[in-house]
């Protein structure tokens, strides 16, 4: 990738390697687009040696000699010949490119997908969603967007090789200065999209910012307008959307600078040759057609080569759409797999955690844990406000890895699983529920296998199937931006059935029922302890109906584990805890003393 | 919403929407054309050129050639240089203008409430501040340039044909006619096959981002695979619709060069016929083939163009339903202004339904004092949250009257209203910035020291001073570095700051823990001593000490009162509370 100092030459070169690596991929589409380039190159020069060959045998003999139109249907003829030739070129050219383009893309965007798919959590953390989105969407039709023009480039480069030599056979003199012509226009295409290639960085850099700020501004639309700050919001976008205008206009200028000058040139070639030519012709060396042809031949070449500067000038925002795509790629902080397989034991696994220390952004979230809980166990996990529940949760689940110390399931470390086979035994529920645009049903089996009986007890022991049956479809009620919207009480519960469903050896839910109402939450607690699950649970909870559900309870605070053992216990020896536990008693008992 | 739009009204109504891009459009297409006009100086070089000098019956005159050569490179240069500043002005005329049509966009969106009733919907509507603009912009700057250039391109050669030979530009002109006719008829397939490559591509755009957002759950639920196959089969449909439409609109465009070579085999055999007996020139019919040659390449462009308006006229039209969306909360024409200190709160009979949707309040009258604590409290979909929407006006009512400080809410400026009434929702969500930058949206010109004071009055001194960077610590997107309960405390504060006559606290404390949340409810009741404050509570240690209880149940007002007599009524409010108590006995 290009470093900080761009020159001409890197922009030619990093893009030459990015086409490459593209071309490599589907060799065949590439070589039959510039087949048909080359086709369409070869009715242009074929049609000016016609036009050339029409006028010195059939326009100026008919017209200014007075000879017999015999000639003249033949020349009509030749004429739709070539043109017909040079339509299949386009169409076997634009279709082919269109296949390698599309496809590339798909391939992109797959291989994106798959390598998101094999980091860790923590690189999530560091790259906003919408940015993510936005490199998988807007930066890959960019980074791919050279592959559009680049055959028919890399025909009428053929096509410029061709009329010089044309040129040349008629008349070297014509030749060099078609020549001289041509290198002039490729020079001031390659200056033009190294100048250009700055300019477009900025460009998909202020289109993330607008494509940020919208999307933070809709997603707090609530709190922006409960607190009046419309205005404000307002005004950050109109920065931020004028901030792009003046970078495109910067881009759009440049290349239109650019771009005149290109569109001019070729005319003021065929003046300059016409000179060029009527002194030949005077010292007797061509004839009249001959400079026709080569007349023609350029006039026709004025568009083809606008196309050179269109591929650098796509080139260049390829590469600056691509580097953004490339940053993704470059990611290498996968998750690290073993080789352990899930199974064969079933029903409630221990878990054992030793010395396990974790830090988020070098600041230390939990220190020296040590976890031991015997198969079945029901655990509840209890700590102020931010002091590290939810991380000793992520990293039971092993969303995040401990910085050092291991955490075992039934004897086995959680790093030595295979891909996919922890969660056959680990289900994670979190208090921000994530529903999929689909069915109920298939938001709870996430298409495995279970059959309707499975789907509806876990649904029920979820104390998600009362709503459900009242759904439009029930089951079936297509949930999402196409569908039904639930509370985020009912998605939560929706969620709880899904990682119920799996019957889990270890169910971990983090504040999974905080939207639901109280006395709903209660049933569902109690539904989970008369089921006699398969599970050893950790619950993250406040309510004290739902810790003395509990056989343990840990107590988390100031980064560690201050107390470990039954509810009772920990309420005789550790303060913090029955401070926490009982504020709601308490405030009610000094509420009944102060009003009576 | 208005499938009626044509695309010609469509362009009208653009104009209008946003000004910038009409204002001075006159000029730059005449300078667009002028410049233009200088193409046609080649043919007509090569035409005397030829004619006079290389088949002149005086035989070749160099001085002759090399004046009329440099005759025409003078024009070429001033063309360039006026096309030069049309196509400046069109680009900034064009930015500009679009940018404003987004930022206008941005600001009605921002002003309905489907943002917060249909929250699934938000990303759909950023797409439209984003690459329906970016469409719109893309065919202004290549489309619309290229169209300009194009039409003026193929009238000025039009005009130069007719000067040479009427016949033969009357032939020239009937095939182009025709030609533009087929192009409609093939254009209209062609809009089709566009929806459904549209169609398509949101799909696979939407299955591919929501498995990037779903990745914890894809990696929670080991459901790799499945995602990857789901992902890969949206991505091939797209392919396959894409590639289809393509291969038919190639075949379209190259039927532009089979009509370039039928016209030009026309011309020449009736140029050729007819020239016999008129005494046409050889110059004069070479000079016909190009500039019929001419007219071949802005038609080309023309139809490209044409294709390309069929995305940005789809994404205009999307752009413009929006704009057509009804703004729900209005400012008022005659605003009548709050009185100082604390303010009461009146509902008459208010009846309210999301949409076409079942009502989820129904004839609620209830009268709020000043100076009251007054907790809101029900089951899940009972009504709480949407009284406390329509008590800040967040929404308005489909019936019945809302008053605040004995004003009708719809009579009080908006930004009056905000200032003076605060809520708090329960997701407390947080900008991408410092926790101070924060807390200042709620009063943007508070310092540090008066955010710093704005915690302490909280007793939420400890919990800052906690934190790596204090008031400068970054929150993450959506505050993600927070937990939830954290980021539900700077949304307090936030509220706070403003010090509102008015608070309204939709289960804002729900994610806190037990021993915070009393704290907080102390130095809350404290704090709003004299001024009104309504909570909706989850935790009914918040009502046991409200001055009045408000009890909701399907969309009803079904009980209120203080806390002992709603306990001796044994209704709705006994059952939930009998649910509490069980619930936090700790022993």
């Amino acid at each position: 990738m290009p470093g900080p100092q761009i020159t001409p030459w890197s922009v030619l070169r990093d893009g030459t390697l990015l086409i490459a690596q593209f071309v490599k991929a589907h060799k065949g589409s590439f070589a039959l687009a510039v087949f048909g380039a080359s086709m369409f190159a070869a009715a242009i020069v074929g049609s000016s040696i016609v036009i050339g060959w029409v006028t010195d045998n059939v326009i100026i003999p008919i017209l200014d000699e007075g000879q017999d139109p015999n000639l003249l249907s033949v020349a009509g003829a030749v004429i739709v010949g070539v043109s017909v030739f040079k339509a299949v070129g386009i169409v076997v050219r634009r279709t082919a490119a269109g296949w390698l383009q599309f496809k590339t893309r798909q391939d992109v965007r797959n291989e994106l997908l798959a390598h998101q798919l094999s980091l860790k959590m923590a690189w999530f953390e560091s790259h906003a969603t919408g940015d993510l989105l936005a490199v998988a969407d807007s930066d890959t039709d960019q980074g791919t967007g050279v592959l559009g023009p680049l055959p028919y480039a890399t025909g009428v480069s053929l096509l410029l090789v061709g009329t010089i030599a044309l040129i040349s056979i008629i008349d070297i003199w014509l030749g060099l200065g078609a020549v001289i012509g041509l290198v002039v226009v490729v020079v001031i295409d390659i200056r033009g999209s190294w100048i250009t290639y700055g300019l477009w960085e900025e460009v998909q850099r202020r289109r993330g910012e607008v494509s940020s700020v919208a999307h933070e501004s809709f997603d707090g639309a609530l709190t922006v307008k409960a607190l009046g700050r419309e205005d404000y919001v307002e005004d950050r976008f109109a920065r931020a959307s004028d901030t792009l205008r003046d970078r495109l206009i910067d881009v759009n200028s440049t290349w239109i600078k650019y771009q005149v000058i290109i569109r001019a040139l070729p005319q003021v070639l065929v003046v300059v040759l016409l000179v060029v030519g009527a002194a030949r012709i005077q010292a007797g060396v061509i004839t009249p057609g001959d400079v026709v042809t080569v007349a023609y031949l350029l006039a026709l070449l004025a568009f083809p080569i606008q196309l050179i500067g269109f591929v650098l000038w796509d080139l260049a925002g390829s590469l600056a759409g691509w580097q953004r795509v490339q940053q993704v790629f470059d990611a290498d902080e996968f998750m690290e797999y073993g080789k352990t397989s899930a199974g064969p034991s079933v029903g409630p696994a221990p878990v054992f955690g030793e010395q396990v220390e974790f830090a988020y952004d070098s600041k230390p979230v939990l220190s020296g844990l040590r976890l031991d809980l015997a198969a079945g166990t029901t655990l509840a996990v209890v700590g102020p406000t931010g002091s590290g529940k939810s991380t000793l949760c992520l990293l039971l689940a092993r969303l995040w890895d401990p910085d050092s110390g291991e955490i075992h399931l039934d004897g086995r470390e959680l790093r030595s699983f295979a891909r996919s086979e922890l969660p056959k035994e680990v289900s994670y529920v979190s208090q921000n529920s994530f529903l999929f645009d689909a069915t109920v049903r298939e938001n709870i089996t996430l298409d495995a296998e279970f059959d309707d009986e499975a789907v509806e007890r876990a649904a029920r022991l979820a104390g998600a199937a009362g709503f459900i049956a009242e759904l439009p479809d029930g089951y079936e009620t297509q949930l999402g931006e196409r569908g039904t919207t639930l509370s985020g009480g009912q998605r939560q519960r929706i969620a709880l059935a899904r990682a119920l469903i799996r019957k889990p050896r270890l169910l971990i839910l983090d504040d999974a029922t905080s939207a639901v109402d109280p006395s709903v939450e209660a049933e569902i607690l109690r539904a989970l302890k008369g089921a006699e699950l398969p599970s050893t649970l950790v619950v993250v909870a406040y309510r004290p109906a739902s810790i003395r559900l509990a056989d343990e309870v840990v107590y988390v605070d100031e980064r560690k584990i201050l107390g470990h053992g039954p509810h009772s216990e920990l309420l005789r020896t550790v303060p913090g805890y029955a401070r926490l536990v009982q504020a709601y008693e308490e405030e009610s008992i000094r509420l009944r003393k102060e009003a009576s | 919403m208005n499938e009626s739009y044509s695309t010609g009204s469509l362009i009208r109504r653009a104009l209008v929407e946003a000004p910038t891009l009409r204002r001075g459009l006159w000029v730059t297409l005449t300078l667009a054309m002028s410049g233009q006009a200088v193409t046609v100086v080649t043919p007509v070089v090569i035409q005397l050129v030829i004619d006079e000098e290389i088949l002149g019956a005086a035989g070749i005159d160099m001085v002759g050639v090399v004046q009329k050569a440099s005759l025409a490179l003078l024009a070429l240069v001033v063309g360039i240089w006026v096309g030069r500043i049309a196509l400046l002005r069109l680009t900034r005329s064009s930015a500009t203008g679009l940018s404003d049509l987004r930022t206008k966009t941005f600001g009605h969106i921002l002003k309905q409430s489907v943002l917060y009733v249909q929250a699934e919907r938000r990303g759909n509507l950023v797409s439209r501040v984003t690459s329906d603009v970016n469409t719109l912009q893309e065919f202004m700057e290549w489309g619309g340039v290229g169209l300009i250039v194009a039409t003026s391109q193929v009238l000025l050669a039009t005009g130069v044909m007719f000067i040479y030979d009427w016949l033969l530009a009357l032939i020239a002109v009937g095939g182009v006619v025709i030609y533009l006719f087929m192009m409609r008829w093939f254009q209209r397939i062609l809009a089709k096959k566009y929806d459904l490559v549209r169609k398509e591509v949101g799909a696979s755009l939407g299955v591919l981002s929501e498995s990037i957002t779903a990745i914890p759950v894809v990696r929670a639920y080991g459901t790799e695979d499945l995602t990857t196959e789901k992902v890969a089969g949206a991505l091939e449909r797209r392919f396959e619709v894409e590639w289809k439409t393509a291969r038919f609109g190639n075949i379209l465009f190259s039927s532009a060069e089979v009509f370039a070579g039928a016209l030009t085999a026309t011309l020449l055999i009736v140029g050729v016929l007819v020239g016999i007996n008129q005494g046409t020139s050889a110059g004069t019919l070479i000079a016909f083939l190009f500039l019929a040659n001419l007219l071949i390449e802005p038609l080309q462009i023309i139809v490209e163009t044409l294709e390309f308006a069929q995305s940005a006229a789809s994404g205009l039209r999307r752009v413009m339903e929006v704009l057509d969306g009804e703004v729900e909360i209005v400012e008022p024409d005659e605003p009548e202004g709050l009185r100082p200190g604390g303010l009461s709160a009146r509902f008459e009979d208010v009846t309210f339904a999301y949409g076409d949707g079942p009502e989820v309040l129904r004839d609620v009258s209830v009268e709020i004092p000043v100076g009251s604590r007054i907790a809101v409290v029900g089951e899940t979909g009972s009504g709480k949250t949407t009284f406390a929407k329509l008590l800040v006006r967040l929404l308005d009512p489909d019936r019945g009257s809302i008053h605040i400080g004995g004003v009708p809410a719809q009579k009080i400026r908006l930004a009056e209203l905000r200032d003076r009434v605060a809520f708090v929702p329960q997701e407390g969500f947080l900008f991408d910035d410092t926790i101070a930058n924060n807390v200042r949206y709620g009063r943007p010109e508070a310092d540090d020291a008066e955010v710093w004071t704005a915690f302490h009055e909280l007793g939420l001194g400890e919990w800052v001073a906690r934190l790596t960077d204090g008031l400068e610590t970054r929150v993450g997107e959506r505050g993600g570095n927070l937990s939830a309960g954290e980021r539900q405390l700077v949304a307090l504060v936030r509220a706070w700051i403003g010090s509102p006559d008015l608070l309204v606290l939709d289960e804002a404390t729900s994610a806190v823990d037990p021993a915070l949340d009393v704290a907080l409810r102390h130095a809350i009741d404290k704090l709003t001593e004299g001024r009104t404050s309504v909570t909706i509570a989850h935790r009914l240690s918040t009502a046991e000490g409200a001055d009045e209880i408000l009890v909701f149940d399907k969309g009803m007002l079904v009980e209120r009162g203080a806390h002992e007599g709603l306990i001796d009524r044994g209704g709705v409010y006994a059952g939930l509370h009998r649910d509490w108590v069980a619930g936090t006995k700790s022993v």
